[in-house]
């Protein structure tokens, strides 16, 4: 034993450390090496500037595309993607949002007794270097009718057979008339025979052919569209080159000379709209495709080489009633609630003037569609003779009060204990919207439909609930009272009146939430929907718009803004239309900006 | 220890089913119905069930809980609603940048942690402690998204050091002429801002859990003895005091790198990580099933063989402990 260990225990203690510090021990110093040293020879874009391109747009996006198969992406990110790549036979022109032939060389030619149309196609080329021929728009058309693909079924189901009769030139035959062939048929993305025949033989092998279909993952989409996939870095960026053999190439279509005059476009991936606007700024991208917030706008503005692009959406924000209750059910109690509405204060407080008023449920922006001639609720009227109109017409639909909103000098008050024309007393209901942290302008319009509503003593409580919950309350269950939603990138065709409103729609999972029934409304929306002539379309859509105006199922709140932002130092000509310039127009016309520019 | 193993392995097996089971069940009692994210109102009901059906959800509960079990146990996961892919493909995809992130940055707080959690420990109350404490504390509850948003701001866009987000330049991966070694480094530059920001959160809860076991062990009589025997402070600290105060950090450790995997959606979002915690999010809020389902029992399955490996550990850091 030794009388004085100190040395001999100090050693004893000096334990040499183990495999597994060893190994994070390294793990760190090459991490903090690592990190330091990349910082010193920072590998950013500048390094590689020999074997960059300026003739690139950088489009920051805030998600990736979820599938670059067409048959399943049901996702906006995937559609910015699939649109470039995909083309179809007719496209809206950017000014009057008029349908033009696009793959198809002119407009079709109907024969209506027989329901028979028959269209040409341009001459072009897949990005493969193939023909694209009549056989790629039957191939498409038969496929999906085969498969019954979810996406477009409906807009085939009544194309009774479709017949290339040559190589330029396809035969469709129609089951009934169908308003919506032109517009929704054959703007349906065209699919390549020779890339999907191999697919859906082998699909077809398997018990579920259509699953199998939806499940390919597709790595080389192969396309007509002005841009062409050259690489997808998973969760990072997507790269396209410009689809060398675009038709439109040169060509002038709708008076605009198309391109593509630029080199490719690469999709950015930013989690947050912050950090895309930040990487605007700086330069990193060119633009930023999404909706601009407004508290975003002043910072952006002051950068000279940004410039904000505002358009009009085709969208509809609004509140809904459930039909099948009372009071909902009572057209004179929806009068009064759209009465208290203030659509004007919700664009200036809520949106901070970031939107436009719904006069009618098709947006304004649908200069084809809208029809701004329909019945309005306390237009112009002050917040006090708003509260006194809507008392008017619940006070002469026969409700009553304990304490009146409106004195007997004519004063307003707070109104309290309304009581139903049945002499029962009116019970607190809700009003359902998505959470803020969703949409904050539903939820706060939500909570101010609410507050106008108290005032005159209807007792309502804005909830806001989670997105999905509320659609299966809505839709599925029809268990509700009111609701804020709203539907962004609204088809241009306005079929949807008929899912909304027509009453064969008013089931578990159908489009017609609100229980609304009408029918002279489903006989007129049956009409649109097998009026050829678009003049007489029209007017039968404006009608169906007068009707909803003074039915009163939904209540239009806004139609908001998109502003987007765009480095015009970059990149110049971007094409504005209706739901941006993040549009095949803008893709097909942009050219480098040059400093004179 | 070989029989406490194997006890182990048999109650994480049970574990594991009932957890398989609470997934499936918890999923399709949340709100939401994942046909409805699909669709838009140009399909019809018509095309909506047929979506449905193709998804497996037109099935009975018990009967698409029989087939999720038979694919659990043959190795099959399913396929994400969304992206259609065979979700083990997606999240293989991901895993790894959530692991180079995450788990890096975990190793790198725990070892700065711990190292300053001695050294507070050993000056109790004097300035280095407070400082140090302090500084653990106000970190600590900093909230994540802000601060890396803030540091997104101050050093990727005005002094314009490092990149805005993301995991890597495009133009770098583009570059026919980027080797390997350009290309790694290029995901370390932009790794350092969203590990620096995770290292100032994450460092301070070592740093306090080290500081107070620290305080504990150094009241044990064998650190009096240590003393008198004349070591020196150092070896005190180092030798005799730190080794026994390893074990609650070990457990915190052990832990937080096995709940790493999961990312962190906040982070990944702000920073545009592309891993699973963002994953994992799209996924509950998609009502993706089959992707969420796979995320879960995978966070679930690393977290009980991390507790497993946290126990044997135990037995190997203190020798008084056996099983």
């Amino acid at each position: 034993m030794h009388c004085f260990p100190v040395k001999i225990s100090t050693a004893s203690a000096r334990r040499a450390p183990s495999a597994i510090e060893r190994i994070i021990r390294l793990w760190a110093i090459v991490t903090i090496l690592g990190a330091g040293f990349s910082f010193i020879f920072q590998p950013g874009p500048l390094a590689a500037q020999d074997a960059w391109d300026d003739k690139v747009l950088k489009v920051g996006v805030l998600e990736e595309p979820r599938t670059l198969n067409l048959w399943l992406a049901s996702d906006s990110w995937s559609s910015k993607v699939l649109e470039l790549i995909y083309d179809r036979l007719y496209e809206r022109e950017p000014q009057g949002l008029k349908l033009i032939p696009w793959l198809a060389k002119t407009m079709p030619v109907c024969d209506k007794t027989q329901c028979v149309y028959t269209l040409t196609l341009r001459e072009a080329q897949w990005s493969d270097g193939t023909p694209f021929t009549a056989h790629d728009v039957v191939f498409t058309g038969n496929f999906i009718k085969k498969f019954k693909v979810p996406r477009y079924y409906s807009r085939w189901n009544f194309v009774k057979s479709i017949k290339a009769v040559d190589d330029h030139t396809v035969k469709f035959v129609l089951s009934r008339p169908k308003a919506t062939f032109l517009t929704r048929t054959l703007t349906t993305p065209i699919a390549q025979k020779k890339q999907w025949e191999p697919i859906m033989a082998e699909a077809q092998k398997t018990k579920k052919p259509l699953q199998s279909l939806l499940r390919y993952k597709m790595e080389n989409p192969v396309g007509t569209g002005p841009f062409a996939l050259k690489t997808w870095h998973r969760g990072t960026f997507v790269y396209m080159t410009r689809n060398e053999h675009f038709f439109g190439r040169g060509v002038e279509i709708a008076g605009r000379k198309l391109g593509p005059y630029i080199h490719g476009i690469i999709f950015k991936t930013y989690g947050t709209s912050d950090a895309a606007i930040l990487a605007l700024r700086k330069g990193t991208i060119d633009f930023f495709w999404y909706g601009i917030q407004p508290g975003y706008l002043d910072s952006v503005k002051r950068d000279k080489g940004i410039k904000l692009f505002y358009n009009q959406k085709s969208a509809l924000y609004f509140m809904g009633f459930n039909l099948r209750r009372t009071p909902f059910n009572d057209l004179n109690f929806r009068r009064a609630v759209a009465t208290l509405i203030d659509d004007n204060f919700i664009i200036r407080r809520i949106l901070q003037d970031s939107g436009s008023r719904m006069k009618s449920v098709v947006p304004p922006g649908n200069t084809i569609y809208h029809c701004a001639d329909v019945t309005q609720y306390g237009e112009g009227l002050s917040r006090n003779n708003r509260i006194k109109a809507a008392y008017r017409i619940l006070k002469d639909a026969g409700y009553n009060w304990a304490v009146p909103p409106v004195n007997a000098q004519g004063e307003v008050v707070p109104g309290k204990g309304m009581i139903l024309p049945n002499g029962k007393p009116l019970k607190p209901f809700t009003i359902l919207t998505p959470p803020a942290d969703y949409d904050p302008h539903r939820a706060m319009s939500g909570m101010m439909i609410q507050e106008w509503l108290r005032i005159v003593g209807i007792p309502a409580v804005s909830r806001p609930m989670s997105f999905g919950a509320m659609i299966q309350k809505i839709k599925a269950r029809h268990d509700f009272d009111c609701f804020v939603l709203g539907y962004a990138r609204l088809s241009l065709d306005p079929g949807w009146l008929r899912s909304f409103f027509h009453s064969s729609q008013d089931r578990p999972r159908g489009w017609n939430m609100t229980g609304y029934k009408n029918p002279a409304y489903d006989a007129l929306a049956d009409t649109a929907e097998n009026t050829l002539d678009q003049g007489k379309r029209q007017a039968v859509v404006f009608e169906l718009q007068r009707i909803i105006a003074r039915d009163l199922p939904f209540i239009p709140l806004y139609n908001p803004l998109l502003v987007e932002g765009a480095r015009i130092d970059r990149f110049k000509d971007w094409v504005p239309m209706l739901e941006g310039v993040g549009n095949v127009w803008s893709f097909c016309e942009i050219k480098p900006a040059t400093p004179a520019d | 220890m070989k029989r406490y193993v194997l006890g182990r392995l048999a109650q994480i097996f049970v574990i594991l089913f009932v957890i398989l089971t609470v997934l499936f069940v918890l999923f399709r009692l949340a709100p939401g119905d994942p046909v409805e994210r699909m669709i838009d109102p140009s399909m019809t009901p018509e095309d909506a069930q047929i979506l449905k059906v193709e998804l497996g959800l037109d099935q009975p509960l018990w009967v698409q809980y029989i087939y999720y079990l038979k694919n659990f146990f043959t190795g099959n996961f399913g396929h994400s609603f969304h992206y259609g892919e065979p979700v083990v493909e997606i999240i293989a995809e991901r895993l790894p940048n959530t692991i180079l992130l995450f788990t890096t940055a975990v190793l790198l707080s725990a070892l700065v942690g711990i190292s300053w959690g001695k050294i507070a420990s050993w000056h109790k109350g004097k300035k280095v402690d407070i400082l140090l404490t302090i500084a653990s504390l106000v970190t600590h509850t900093m909230f994540l998204p802000w601060l890396a948003l803030l540091f997104v701001w101050i050093f990727g866009y005005k002094l314009d050091l490092f990149p805005i987000t993301g995991l890597i330049y495009p133009e770098v991966w583009l570059d026919p002429q980027a080797g390997f070694f350009r290309k790694g480094l290029d995901v370390l530059y932009h790794m350092v801002l969203p590990l620096f920001t995770l290292f100032i959160i994450y460092f301070g809860t070592y740093l306090l859990v080290m500081r107070s076991s620290m305080l504990d062990t150094l009241r044990e009589d064998y650190i009096v003895t240590a003393r008198a025997k004349g070591l020196t402070e150092k070896d005190i600290r180092n030798r005799h005091a730190a080794p026994n105060a390893y074990l609650p950090v070990v457990t915190s450790v052990g832990l937080s790198l096995a709940f790493s995997i999961n990312g962190g959606a906040l982070t990944e979002t702000v920073f545009s990580w592309p891993g699973i915690g963002r994953e994992l999010v799209f996924a509950v809020s998609q009502n993706d099933y089959p992707l969420a389902q796979a995320s879960f029992l995978l966070i679930a399955t690393v977290v009980l063989f991390a507790n497993l490996l946290v126990d044997v550990l135990y037995a190997y850091l203190d020798p008084r402990i056996r099983y």
